[in-house]
């Protein structure tokens, strides 16, 4: 065989090779779309492929817990891996609709913490719901520091918002009311307690300018001015100060969020897809290079060693603002959202 | 016969893109996996959710009303202008439809805001001393939704409007009826069905609104729509279903009754002449 004829055999048999794995190898992923989806591109996807040969085809998606129920009852599966939100995890585990997830074999070196390792699903990043202050409108040298202040309108006026739904706001009112955010949900469970928070709704209700419902609301009435105090999502409202528009974060009663990914039932490629999230979540420098593009910071070990201390400081899970905050138990409202939200409804309409 | 064959793909599109997935509807919220009226009940035994239906009937109705009230007289006058200059004026009619909703839902924020367009004015000319609340309130649901169906009344009127031989109207004059009295008695009664289709189908389609009073309304602003796209996202698709049924035969009862009712109007003016 001469030299060419070599070469030639090669790159055949490489080309074919390729698009074998091409035709074979690709995972769809149903992520949120937009720039985050940018981000995980860069960070993820392409390097997942460059090293692998498996092609990310990340898809835009929103209300996936609906969307999973129909592949369920349809019995054809679209997606192999998911990105889900607390309640369409909840909503989906206690449904039976994610696969099992083999741990030993997507995080072998121990890198993770047990938190983020759930039997159907991982933690990939975080987010907390926090509460907004515009700086400038705060009475002279008092600073509000937590949900009682929020609660407090003689010594804070000015026009407040929160978000049109139970969830947060039975917890935020809790703690208002002098409940450890360590026992939220112990006094949540009970009858008493979701009278309790209600109760103490009832005093604040009355203050709220807007009960918003999409997460640019806020964002948008603090910087117009509608709003002095609000609860928002972290990530939007240090976008907002890098605007210039004086507002800051007060962590202090923020309920922390996961976002999660987990293998859809009957994905016929859900080693890929564990090889996916290993690929994704064990890595506290790819981990840093996301957490420092959109501040919703993974649970990996060592993840600020890699991330500068003033972009650190910005993101729920870092050591300065994580104790003051509460993680938002998503079984909790699988299991009660409808009925909560129905008496949410009721109340709203008083 | 012939004339039937062609009708056989419109039959068989409709079918299947609108008659297959409105039965699916019903059997979900009738057939839960047997039959049961349960969801209904809880439509109408939860205080909540007959008050957002009165609501979203009433807002609907409204915001027909006032777009029959804007958009009928400047039907009239694009229709009583030259041909020639008809077109720019329909244009200048459709250029808020190419925007997005949701931008322009946005845009009522930075008008009727605290600190926005209208509250600064006020106060810069000294009329009012304290911003007035006019963002989230039930009066800016109107406003935002009124904007946004407007343009379909008038398209509709107008369509209607251009199909009457506006020489009825000078015949009426040269018979010594006043300008007042020839709208009255030829054009109004010509334009009645144009006008009230387009009031039925704002009304039809505020129905299923939710964008706006989502974002501009107050905490009472809530439509159904809301609240059927609320069920969906939270897996409860019998009850959602459920209540798109409600509001389905809601509706179709009322374009029955306006229907009949105005069919019998029409028919009476035209007796009278």
């Amino acid at each position: 065989m001469t030299q060419l004829s070599k070469l030639t055999a090669l790159t055949v048999s490489a080309t074919l090779a390729a698009s074998v794995a091409f035709a074979d190898d690709t995972l769809t992923y149903a992520g949120s779309g937009g720039g985050l989806a940018q981000v995980m591109k860069g960070v993820f996807d392409d390097p997942f492929a460059a090293e692998t040969g498996v092609t990310v085809n990340a898809l835009a998606t929103s209300d996936r817990a609906s969307a999973l129920k129909a592949m369920q009852v349809a019995g054809k599966v679209a997606w192999d891996v998911a990105e889900l939100n607390p309640i369409e995890y909840a909503t989906a585990s206690l449904s039976g609709w994610l696969e099992p997830l083999d741990w030993a074999a997507i995080d072998p070196d121990g890198v993770l913490p047990q938190d983020a390792k759930l039997a159907d699903a991982g933690i990939a990043a975080t987010f907390s719901t926090i509460m907004a202050v515009r700086t400038d409108q705060l009475p002279e040298g008092k600073q509000m520091t937590s949900w009682a202040d929020f609660w407090d309108v003689e010594t804070f006026p000015g026009g407040r918002a929160l978000q049109n739904q139970p969830i947060d706001n039975l917890e935020f009112a809790l703690i208002a009311d002098g409940v450890a955010p360590a026992d939220v949900y112990t006094v949540l469970a009970t009858e008493e307690g979701q009278d309790r928070a209600f109760a103490k709704l009832d005093e604040i209700k009355p203050y709220i300018t807007a009960w918003w419902t999409a997460g640019a609301q806020p964002v948008q009435m603090l910087s117009d001015g509608e709003v002095a105090y609000t609860s928002a999502w972290n990530g939007r409202i240090t976008k907002l100060a890098e605007e210039g528009v004086p507002v800051e974060i007060n962590w202090n009663g923020g309920g922390i969020k996961a976002s999660y990914v987990a293998i859809v039932k009957g994905s016929e490629k859900a080693d890929l897809g564990q090889k996916y999230i290993s690929y994704m979540m064990t890595s506290p420098e790819r981990s840093a290079q996301f957490a420092s593009m959109v501040p919703y910071p993974a649970m990996v070990k060592g993840l600020y060693d890699h991330i500068p201390e003033e972009k650190g400081v910005m993101m729920p899970t870092h050591p300065n603002n994580i104790d003051g905050q509460f993680v938002t138990d998503a079984v909790f409202w699988g299991k009660n959202l409808s009925e909560l939200k129905e008496r949410w409804e009721d109340w709203i309409f008083e | 016969m012939r004339k039937r064959l062609t009708l056989i793909p419109g039959i068989v599109l409709i079918a299947v893109m609108f008659l297959i997935p409105v039965g699916i509807v019903f059997q979900q919220g009738l057939f839960d996996p047997v039959f049961s009226l349960d969801h209904f009940e809880r439509f109408a035994t939860r205080g909540a959710y007959m008050r957002i239906f009165w609501n979203t009937l009433q807002v609907s109705a409204v915001v027909a009303l006032v777009c029959l009230l804007i958009g009928y007289p400047i039907a009239y006058f694009i229709v009583r202008q030259p041909p020639s200059r008809r077109p720019f004026l329909m244009f200048l009619v459709l250029v808020p439809m190419w925007m997005s909703i949701l931008a322009r839902t946005y845009a009522w924020m930075v008008v009727l805001g605290k600190e926005g367009i209208i509250n600064q004015s006020l106060l810069a000319v000294g009329l009012i001393d304290a911003p007035i609340k006019m963002l989230f309130t039930t009066g800016a649901v109107y406003v935002g939704m009124v904007q946004i169906m407007l343009p379909i009344l008038i398209v509709t009127c107008f369509s209607s409007m251009t199909e009457i031989d506006q020489s009825l109207l000078r015949a009426a004059r040269i018979m010594g009826a006043s300008p007042r009295k020839a709208f009255r008695e030829v054009f109004l009664p010509l334009s009645a069905e144009g006008a009230i289709t387009g009031t039925l189908i704002v009304f039809i389609l505020s129905i299923g609104f939710f964008i706006v009073p989502a974002l501009i309304g107050g905490r009472k602003d809530v439509l159904m729509a809301n609240v059927i796209s609320n069920q969906v996202s939270q897996t409860n698709w019998g009850f959602a279903a459920a209540l798109a049924i409600v509001l389905l035969v809601a509706t179709l009862a009322i374009l029955t009754v306006v229907r009949t009712a105005s069919a019998k109007l029409v028919h009476h003016n035209e007796e009278a002449h």
